[in-house]
């Protein structure tokens, strides 16, 4: 990457929206933002057939404002490969996200704990990892 | 079979059968009859056993039980005196004391979304269900509470004097030949339990409403602290909407319950171990479970053993991670949070609290009125 992609809330509602359903601990949250895939699209990141090469070793390095980290590989999110489906939220049922919630949220709806579903996400950073 | 499909279809019912459809959608009527848990919506209604489903007659004769002093052996005491709703079901003491003054070795325990809780009481991973944990309060001998032990009798004897117990126990259980057992005692005991369910506080509005301005922006910091994996790290044991780790909900998983030690002792004996006393594995030692964090303000003296006075000692414990010891949570890390930040996070624990929960009439004491 040379170039760092900035989003914010007006881009992603450019973009094209995606919703996922949770019902983590019995409270149901529609939430909607875009799906990461696309934002990966949108910065350049090959993706289907062209994941190749140096790029399946690549993963995405997500950070909260707290400086919380967790990792996605990029094959784990591709369709074509691990297909987990991961949403960039930026409302629930129908607001804005908030507070401890946003205004940025990933919501990894096949993870069956949520701390990959990082909270008042920041950055995302792509890592390739070959040497 | 077939008929039954057919008495479905209304329109094409021969009169004959209509009257008895009639009579059956009447019944299926009365037997879907939920109850109404009121809950706030997208909130999952909690599992109840198949045994003991609720009924609203149920859960009035278990909030009669409840504040029923004749089920102490001496008459001193009800479930009340150690679970008052002012105080958010708990008592307000470091110790539970019983009805013949015995001490309890732990403290007492908020009984508020109990029906949502994987396990019971602080540390036990195999008690789950609210009947049978009622027993324990009511016969137990260590310690002893209501005192009942060996009185079973006597206590069915008083209870059958009372009118509104003469009437109440037939049509809750009008499957038993003689409805007043121990057993139906301890059903509606834990229907009552189960409808205590609170989603009320200004927390939950800002949360779950969008109401930006019902909680402060110091309790929105506080929030962000709470929530943070790097700082407080408090969620990852009062995780979810409980604040209390994991839920059990109907149509859910059938999550377990989660027990962490904190450090909060050296060496934790007997019988204040932690889960070791009934698993007896020496790594169980000190594990707990982490209690709703819900009006918490009410609740002092925390923790198991009541050790800690205010909510800023809880902070301090908190910020030293805890003693050094080989069974602590890896969740506890030492971390430093200045004056603001620790102001905020108590802020944040404020909003937790639901006024109404302390003076709905659902749960209060129902022999005031005619005392
Ligand atoms: C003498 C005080 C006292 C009385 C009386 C009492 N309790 Fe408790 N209750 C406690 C204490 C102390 C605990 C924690 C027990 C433990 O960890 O072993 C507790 C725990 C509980 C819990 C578990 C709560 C949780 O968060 O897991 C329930 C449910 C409960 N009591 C219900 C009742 C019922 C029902 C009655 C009446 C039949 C009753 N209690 C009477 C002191 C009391
Ligand atoms: C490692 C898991 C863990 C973490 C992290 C954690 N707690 Fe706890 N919490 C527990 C357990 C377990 C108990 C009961 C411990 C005991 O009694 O020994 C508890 C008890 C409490 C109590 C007392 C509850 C009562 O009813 O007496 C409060 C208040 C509390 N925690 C607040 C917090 C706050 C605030 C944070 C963040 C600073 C936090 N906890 C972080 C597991 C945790």
């Amino acid at each position: 990457m040379k170039q760092p992609l900035r989003l914010n809330a007006e881009d992603l509602s450019k973009m094209p929206r995606a919703s996922v359903d949770t019902r983590f601990d019995g409270v149901a949250v529609h939430y909607e933002g875009v799906w990461l895939t696309e934002v990966l699209k949108k910065a350049g990141v090959p993706s289907g057939v062209e994941l190749r090469g140096k790029w399946l070793t690549g993963y995405l390095l997500m950070e909260a404002e707290d400086g919380y980290q967790v990792i996605f590989t990029l094959a784990d999110l591709d369709p074509m490969f691990g297909g987990n489906p991961v949403l960039l939220a930026d409302a629930a049922n129908g607001k804005a996200l908030s507070g401890a919630e946003g205004p940025f949220r990933l919501v990894a709806p096949r993870d069956r704990r949520g701390a990959r579903s990082v909270r008042m996400l920041k950055k995302i950073e792509i890592v390739l990892l070959r040497k | 079979m077939s008929r039954t499909i057919h008495l479905l279809c209304g329109a094409t019912c021969r009169t004959g059968l209509r009257k008895f459809a009639l009579l059956l959608a009447a019944a299926a009527a009365l037997c879907a009859q939920d109850f109404d848990w009121r809950l706030r919506p997208r909130f999952a209604p909690p599992s109840v056993p198949a045994d003991n489903p609720m009924s609203a007659e149920k859960v009035e004769l278990g909030r009669r039980l409840f504040y029923d002093s004749r089920l102490s052996g001496n008459g001193t005491q009800s479930c009340a005196t150690c679970h008052r709703q002012e105080l958010a079901f708990t008592d307000g003491l470091a110790h539970a004391v019983g009805s013949t003054g015995q001490l309890h070795p732990r403290s007492s325990m908020s009984l508020v979304n109990i029906a949502y809780a994987p396990a019971l009481t602080w540390a036990d991973p195999n008690l789950s269900d609210l009947a049978p944990q009622a027993l324990a309060p009511m016969f137990g001998t260590d310690p002893v509470e209501l005192g009942l032990k060996g009185m079973e009798q006597t206590l069915l004897a008083r209870l059958r004097k009372e009118p509104i117990y003469q009437s109440l126990f037939p049509r809750v259980f009008p499957q038993s030949a003689d409805p007043f057992t121990v057993e139906n005692v301890t059903k509606a005991l834990a229907a009552f339990e189960r409808s205590i369910i609170s989603t009320r506080s200004p927390y939950d509005r800002y949360r779950y409403d969008g109401v930006e301005d019902a909680i402060s922006a110091a309790a929105k910091r506080g929030e962000k602290l709470f929530f943070s994996g790097e700082k407080a790290g408090c969620f990852q044991c009062h995780g979810g909407w409980n604040f209390s780790g994991p839920v059990r909900f109907a149509g859910g998983p059938a999550v377990e319950a989660e027990f962490h030690n904190t450090g909060l002792r050296a060496f934790y004996k007997a019988p204040n171990n932690g889960i070791e006393r009934h698993t007896g594995r020496p790594s169980d030692n000190g594990r707990f479970k982490a209690p709703t964090l819900r009006n918490i303000v009410l609740t002092a003296p925390y923790m198991h053993d009541g050790s800690i006075l205010t909510l800023e000692g809880v902070l301090d414990h908190y910020a030293s991670g805890g003693k050094a010891i080989p069974n602590k949570s890896p969740a506890m890390r030492s971390h430093k949070l200045t004056p603001q930040q620790r102001a905020d996070l108590i802020e944040f624990l404020k909003t937790l609290t639901d006024v109404e929960l302390l003076r709905d009439p659902r749960w209060s004491d129902p022999w005031k009125a005619q005392r």
